[in-house]
């Protein structure tokens, strides 16, 4: 089980994942953007990331920089509809900026909860 | 008066002729007046007479040179007239081949962005209706009627997905390697490709000149390119015709360029490609290159094939042409920069 913080400001893929994850008895938290979750890290330390890249008010990268920043140890997944299609290749930037893995949507949730229970037992693994 | 014409006209062919016809009329009304017998010189006015006649014969000559001065003339200007009329109309024509090329550049552009930007939209879509599907299904029986139309559900998504995935193909502007490439080669690996995929009553045939040519290119997007021609082609006959296709060089002064006006002169690779089959009307051939137009039915085609070759080509700096008629057919005219490789020696 891991503590994931979703970021997503589509509502109903927001509301999907954080049912998948807490189906897959992940403990989650939501943010609609960039800011929210800003916010929410300032009082909450999860051990995974998953974050929208293209999303009003406080984008997908800004927020992996500052993370990367911030908490250098949690570990982020990105995913995006426009994914490596993208003109300037946004999951490709999220992955040089410290983004563990990236996805493009629609991603298999079993592969994304498969990625989640790697870093999560990864992360674990290296605390330990 | 004779004087007067000739300042005008000095160019004339022979400007003395008048004069010499009246000085040679009034020298023989002279040596005949003197040569008369005497009673006839008595008359007075009769070497007056012959001076008049000679002048007025003189005037008639020149009168017939202005004429056909004048006509010539005439002609001239008509000739001069006729050919500035061809070469504006030549030049309005360019410049509407152009605008249209340019028009179309851009709206195909407009097109690749606003599908770029649905696509995005449309897989966050697909993947709640895949996600909240997938859950669903946990929820109930593996073998209840709501599973298996779950599954129908998840089936219809994939099928979108598929979809997005090609329209993304088609607007995404990647960066593609770029590698000398032999054409021969390329079209010979995709016929052998193709030709089991071909009805045997499909004959293609292909020429190309003896020396290979060499084009800066990604290999994989010339076979697409060569995939969907070949294919359209196929389709456009009904499975029963021939297929020519034709590689050759176009040198920089080849008249082929007053076919492409937005083209740079210069060393190309031409394909032609031509089917004996149905053939396009003018409204087709203008649309042919959006992104969605197609005339096949409905799941048949996606209309994008086209719209990626015309990506394609442009994108190796090329162009491509169409000319078909209804029931006649179709050639598409594609036309690609040839790479010349530069030793290190050379001296450009």
């Amino acid at each position: 089980m891991a503590k994931i913080l979703l970021v997503e400001d589509d509502d109903l893929v927001r509301d999907m994942l954080a049912q998948v994850l807490t189906r897959a008895s992940h403990q989650v938290e939501s943010a609609t953007n960039g800011e929210e979750a800003t916010e929410i890290l300032k009082t909450s330390d999860p051990d995974i990331m998953v974050t929208d890249i293209i999303m009003p008010k406080k984008s997908g990268i800004t927020l992996i920089s500052e993370v990367k920043n911030k908490h250098p140890n949690m570990e982020i997944i990105a995913i995006s509809g426009g994914g490596r299609l993208d003109p300037t290749g946004y999951l490709d930037l999220s992955e040089s900026l410290g983004a563990t893995v990236s996805f493009e949507k629609p991603i298999d949730n079993s592969t994304l909860l498969m990625a989640i229970d790697l870093l999560a037992y990864g992360s674990k693994h290296e605390a330990t | 008066m004779g004087r007067n014409l000739q300042n005008n006209h000095s160019d004339l062919p022979y400007p003395w002729l008048p004069y010499a016809v009246a000085m040679a009329g009034i020298l023989v009304s002279i040596i005949v007046w003197y040569a008369l017998p005497a009673d006839i010189l008595t008359i007075p006015t009769l070497l007056p007479l012959g001076i008049c006649l000679s002048i007025l014969a003189g005037v008639l000559v020149r009168l017939i040179q202005r004429a056909s001065e004048r006509k010539q003339s005439y002609k001239l200007i008509d000739e001069t007239f006729k050919k500035e009329m061809t070469e504006r109309i030549e030049a309005e024509e360019t410049k509407q081949k152009l605008e249209r090329a340019l028009l179309q550049g851009q709206k195909l552009q407009a097109i690749g962005t606003l599908a770029g930007g649905i696509a995005h939209d449309f897989n966050n879509i697909l993947y709640a209706i895949i996600g909240y599907a997938e859950l669903a299904r946990e929820d109930v029986d593996t073998d209840s009627l709501i599973h298996k139309n779950l599954g129908k559900v998840l089936e219809g998504c994939k099928r979108g997905q598929d979809l997005v995935a090609r329209i993304l193909a088609f607007s995404r502007r990647q960066h593609h390697d770029f590698k000398p490439v032999c054409v021969k080669e390329t079209m010979e690996s995709v016929l052998s490709l193709l030709r089991p995929t071909i009805p045997a009553s499909v004959n293609i045939d292909f020429k190309a000149m003896p020396e290979d040519s060499i084009i800066m290119g990604n290999q994989t997007q010339l076979h697409q390119v060569i995939v969907n021609l070949i294919n359209n082609a196929v389709d456009a006959m009904d499975g029963e015709g021939n297929v020519r296709i034709h590689l050759s060089h176009v040198a920089s002064s080849d008249k082929i360029f007053t076919q492409f006006p937005n083209v740079i002169k210069g060393i190309y690779c031409k394909i032609e490609l031509s089917d004996t089959g149905h053939g396009m009307d003018q409204m087709t051939m203008e649309r042919m290159f959006e992104p969605f137009f197609t005339t096949k039915e409905v799941g048949k085609g996606t209309g994008l094939g086209l719209a990626t070759v015309h990506t394609i080509i442009k994108e190796h700096q090329g162009e491509i042409i169409v000319e078909s008629q209804l029931g006649r057919g179709a050639t598409f005219t594609l036309l690609l920069p040839e790479y010349v490789q530069m030793t290190e020696n050379s001296n450009g």
